[in-house]
């Protein structure tokens, strides 16, 4: 997809989620609520396809294409498997499949293959007690399993989102195929989808803040006019700036290095660091907002609370950070800047 | 909402620049353990002329100059990888630091043919180095509160007055003055000048001041009816507040605001030996991943200047998260070699370092512009003020 397009689609996507994914359909999830509307018309503008190829129905765009859609998404809290969708329909084609319609979701854990069934379980698998398919990488293969297929013990996450434990007892897969992405690299791509929505909540969340600051009047003046609320705000955006410089760093990397590979250390280190941020971030905004911020009548924590929770999903930045830190210990303090120059876990 | 949208945009180092880097890594290693430097852990404040002259052969100092000048007249991204592969490389930067980073740009801005030919040619050769003449007693933050006063006389300017924190002054060449040409104390931005003070200038007295890690990098520097020619005027009299503003905004987010202490990680990596517990890692990889994430930051903002942008906030928030990060690192670095490192011998050397690198980190958030100072900076991007 060329720069244009791309920002073409963001706009669009942008003001779609605006006007259709608000917060009454955010607060109408948490009850247990399916959005079925929001879900067709996402399908209906092909969003869930966005990088799949053209010849498979899909709209020909790159992994970057489809990660700065979801970094949009993140910014507007869209509570349907939209980024685990699109990434299982990517996956999906890259094994030679046929991606179809319905919410697909990722079930990435320790399971085996054997004859074409599945067994094992995994837990926190986000959107499991909605979507229609599951989509799991075993060493270098892909299976898709129908939700008929395997048990789900739903879980909702703290952000109210239907995460849900799933066990598969020697399920039927409706497919399989060598996949070019591993388990691991599928695991990967997974923390560099959540990196950048994180980077999107972010966004969204220093944006809320910083209105929010400007409205308020207390002792007679608004309070983004106290130099203390000014000072955490500007602590607030360089945590939010941090998170999405690395995000885009590393969907970057991702893309440009291909499918199976690309990129491995910048993921690490993106969702690394917007895992370790995220917590900073969630406190500077509640503090600055004060009890509103703190009511489930306002819309921040429908951010923060994503951003506790996609934190810890594919990968928290106490599991990235041990990956790296491994790396870089065994290679030794000679290469150390040569690595992190080189963007690689070993120069 | 109607905030600035804060990007930055990833960029590339063109391959050029990634060449010169081999280029300057293959230099580091031959001369580095040749060059005597008074620290085990150089940075950009350690002072080492054989070094700066033994850079300045290879061109790279001033490199993005004219070459009339003595420069290149490569790109500032060219200068940008030497910068950040000295301060990888513990390299002893510090004799023509300021020379190259700010004072000859901005000669090469502001300053007449005469000063251009008769100093930058000097800078690139990495001999002839400059102090920074702004803070006085009772001008830190607020800088346009200068009290020191250049009296227009014949052929030149009486100056009367005091510079403090003046790193450098006791062994470089010069400094660039700013000082009150005109006016009155109260007139703030107006009447402001910049002068090119020779250091052994008559009446100009240079007095150690030792900070608390017993170092002499700073100075007290005193005018007493020193006499500076009127050839020593840099730009226009009483355009000084606008000459020093583009001044400071010199590579705000250039690495060495995150890099000035690289040697506590390099050295936490080397005690912690080769296989670390899986705390101890994970810490040692959340330091790893927030460094790379400020270089990739400070390069973007790098790409965005090249490109023509002047992206003003993104850099003040790469200093802040930069200098802040200076300052953990130290800390962080020594709970985790004091709870998982199992040699007691180098344990205690580390923690030398680690406490010697405590002892500096209140500067990085001083020098250059404050944590205050940037944040109210980013509170005006963000509409705040």
């Amino acid at each position: 997809m060329d720069r244009e397009t791309r920002d073409m689609l963001l706009e669009t996507a942008d003001r779609f989620f605006t006007e259709r994914s608000g917060r009454a359909i955010v607060n109408d999830v948490e009850k247990g609520v399916w959005p079925a509307d929001l879900w067709k018309e996402i399908e209906e503008m092909g969003l869930p396809l966005i990088a799949v190829p053209e010849d498979k129905g899909g709209a020909g765009g790159t992994l970057a294409d489809m990660l700065a859609l979801l970094r949009t998404a993140g910014s507007h809290a869209v509570p349907v498997p939209l980024a685990e969708t699109a990434l299982a329909n990517l996956l999906i084609a890259a094994a030679g499949g046929e991606p179809k319609a319905g919410p697909v979701t990722l079930a990435l854990g320790n399971l085996t293959l054997s004859g074409g069934r599945l067994s094992g379980t995994v837990e926190r698998v986000p959107f499991a007690s909605v979507a229609e398919r599951f989509v799991i990488v075993v060493g270098n293969t892909l299976a898709v399993v129908a939700a008929a297929n395997v048990k789900v013990e739903g879980k909702p996450s703290h952000a109210g989102e239907p995460y849900g434990t799933v066990t598969f007892e020697n399920a039927t897969a409706e497919f399989t195929a060598p996949s070019p992405a591993s388990a691991d690299r599928a695991f990967e791509l997974a923390a560099v989808m959540r990196a950048m929505q994180m980077a999107g909540a972010a966004d969204k969340v220093l944006a809320t803040a910083t209105e929010y600051c400007k409205q308020r009047v207390q002792f007679g003046r608004p309070i983004s006019t106290f130099q203390a609320i000014q000072h955490m705000l500007a602590e607030l955006a360089s945590y939010v700036a941090a998170t999405i410089a690395s995000a885009e760093a590393a969907a970057r990397d991702a893309d440009e290095g291909g499918l199976s590979d690309g990129g491995r250390f910048s993921i690490a280190a993106a969702k690394c660091q917007a895992s370790d941020f995220a917590q900073r971030i969630a406190a500077i905004s509640h503090q600055s907002m004060g009890a509103m911020g703190f009511t489930h009548e306002h819309i921040l924590h429908h951010y923060t609370r994503r951003l506790w929770v996609w934190r810890r999903d594919f990968g928290s930045e106490t599991y990235w950070g041990a990956k790296i830190g491994a790396a870089y210990a065994k290679a030794g303090p000679d290469v150390l800047w040569a690595s992190l120059t080189a963007s690689k876990y070993a120069a | 909402m109607s905030i600035p949208k804060l990007e930055f945009p990833p960029f590339h180092l063109p391959p050029e620049a990634e060449a010169l880097r081999v280029e300057v890594r293959g230099f580091l290693k031959e001369v580095l353990p040749k060059v005597k430097s008074e620290d085990r852990f150089a940075s950009w404040n350690t002072f080492s002329p054989d070094f700066s002259k033994a850079l300045g052969k290879k061109g790279w100092i001033g490199i993005t100059w004219p070459k009339k000048y003595g420069g290149s007249e490569r790109s500032f991204l060219d200068r940008y990888v030497i910068t950040e592969e000295l301060l990888g490389n513990s390299a002893p930067a510090g004799a023509h630091w300021v020379a190259d980073r700010q004072s000859g740009p901005l000669l090469l801005r502001f300053g007449s043919e005469e000063q251009r030919q008769a100093i930058l040619p000097r800078i690139t050769k990495g001999e002839c180095y400059f102090s920074i003449g702004m803070s006085e007693p009772d001008s830190g933050s607020d800088l346009a509160s200068v009290r020191t006063r250049a009296e227009p006389v014949p052929g030149g300017f009486r100056v009367n007055g005091t510079k403090v924190w003046t790193s450098g002054a006791h062994r470089n060449n010069y400094c660039i003055a700013l000082v009150r040409t005109s006016g009155q104390h109260g007139d703030r931005h107006k009447g402001l000048s910049q002068l090119l003070v020779d250091l052994k200038t008559p009446g100009v007295t240079i007095r150690p001041i030792i900070n608390l890690a017993g170092r002499h990098d700073w100075n007290e520097v005193t005018f007493s009816d020193a006499f500076i020619p009127e050839s020593c005027l840099i730009g226009n009299e009483g355009d000084g507040w606008l000459q020093v503003t583009s001044e400071l905004a010199f590579e705000r987010s250039g690495p060495e605001r995150f890099m000035q202490n690289f040697y506590i990680l390099r050295e936490l990596v080397r005690v912690l030996g080769r296989q670390p517990a899986k705390r101890a890692s994970s810490i040692l990889g959340r330091l790893v991943a927030r460094l790379w994430t400020l270089r990739q930051m400070s390069v973007a903002v790098a790409g965005m200047m090249q490109g023509g942008k002047s992206p003003a906030i993104e850099a003040a928030l790469v200093k802040d998260l930069g200098t802040i990060y200076q300052q953990d690192l130290p800390e962080i670095a020594r709970a985790i070699a004091e709870s998982d490192t199992t040699t007691e011998e180098d344990l205690a050397d580390f923690l030398d370092v680690a406490q010697y690198a405590t002892m500096m980190a209140p500067s990085y958030t001083i020098q250059g512009g404050t944590t205050q100072v940037l944040r109210g900076i980013v509170a005006r991007g963000l509409g705040l003020r």
